[in-house]
């Protein structure tokens, strides 16, 4: 079990290595969902199902889904991914420092707790994330309302900026 | 520093140094842009899971809410400059001016 969060952290870094060695936008979207796989195994790995599930349906499938629509708008004849030589350098240098880095903070380096959020504690129908959602409806049901607003406000955000026939934001769109 | 701690602190970092030090395309500093956010949400989580306190639950959907109107408005700026220059490449932008 650690031994798979373990390798899980190290898909993390890799897969952020690549991300940010800023491939062509194709491979780059690639690496966030895969970083955002593994994120999610370590969230299960830590007792977080119900949070883990969350990122899988709304930031793999809603956000990125949105994200890989638009990498047509960055559309080239010759993508750069991770064999190109300016990019693969990038990433090796990143992956270097990671690593050169870590001998810094190694302190305390196994000394965390690798135990899940609920082990100890008897058994029950609401597990540890899931009670503590149940919270947003209650006790926060005022940053419910908030957020609510203000993806209403982005709605009219995003159509104002795009609204085109030079009587938007940007006049020559 | 534990072992999961300084891998989401570095991998929040080497994101920040990859928007940084962007190269052609608007979209690739987004991304990097997302990837922080990514990295910021499992950290809340992490965080209340941790330390057994899930009350603080609710903070990383916020966050999560919140992640999503920002990058909406990154890419209907991406659009906008798709539509005016043709491509979301950066060096489209001072071509054509004196």
């Amino acid at each position: 079990m650690v031994y798979m969060t373990y390798l899980l952290l190290i898909g993390l870094v890799l897969g952020l290595a690549a991300v940010a060695s800023n491939p062509s936008p194709y491979f780059a979207a690639l690496g966030l969902v895969t970083v955002a796989g593994m994120s999610c195994g370590i969230l299960v790995g830590y007792g977080g199902s119900f949070l883990s599930l969350i990122l899988f349906l709304i930031y793999l499938g809603g956000m990125l889904v949105v994200f890989a629509y638009s990498a047509a708008l960055a559309s080239e004849p010759y993508p750069e991914g991770w064999g190109s030589w300016p990019v693969s350098t990038l990433m090796l240098a990143y992956v270097l420092l990671v690593v050169c880095v870590s001998v810094f903070f190694s302190g305390g380096w196994f000394e965390g707790s690798w135990v899940t959020v609920d082990e100890f504690s008897e058994f029950a129908l609401f597990r540890g994330d899931s009670g503590g959602i149940a919270l947003m409806y209650s006790s926060g049901g005022g940053i419910l309302m908030l957020g609510g607003w203000v993806l209403l406000l982005t709605l009219f955000v995003v159509l104002e900026l795009t609204r085109g026939l030079s009587r938007g934001t940007l006049r020559a769109v | 520093m534990t072992l999961t701690h300084y891998a989401f602190s570095s991998s929040y970092f080497m994101s920040f140094l990859g928007l940084i030090f962007y190269r052609k395309h608007l979209l690739s500093a987004l991304l990097c842009l997302e990837a922080m956010m990514l990295i910021l949400f499992i950290s809340l989580c992490l965080w209340g899971l941790i330390l057994a306190s899930t009350v603080f639950s609710a903070g990383p959907m916020i966050l999560l809410a919140f992640s999503a109107c920002e990058a909406s408005a990154g890419l209907a700026l991406l659009v906008a400059m798709a539509r005016t220059h043709g491509t979301d490449r950066l060096k489209n932008l001072s071509l054509l001016r004196c």
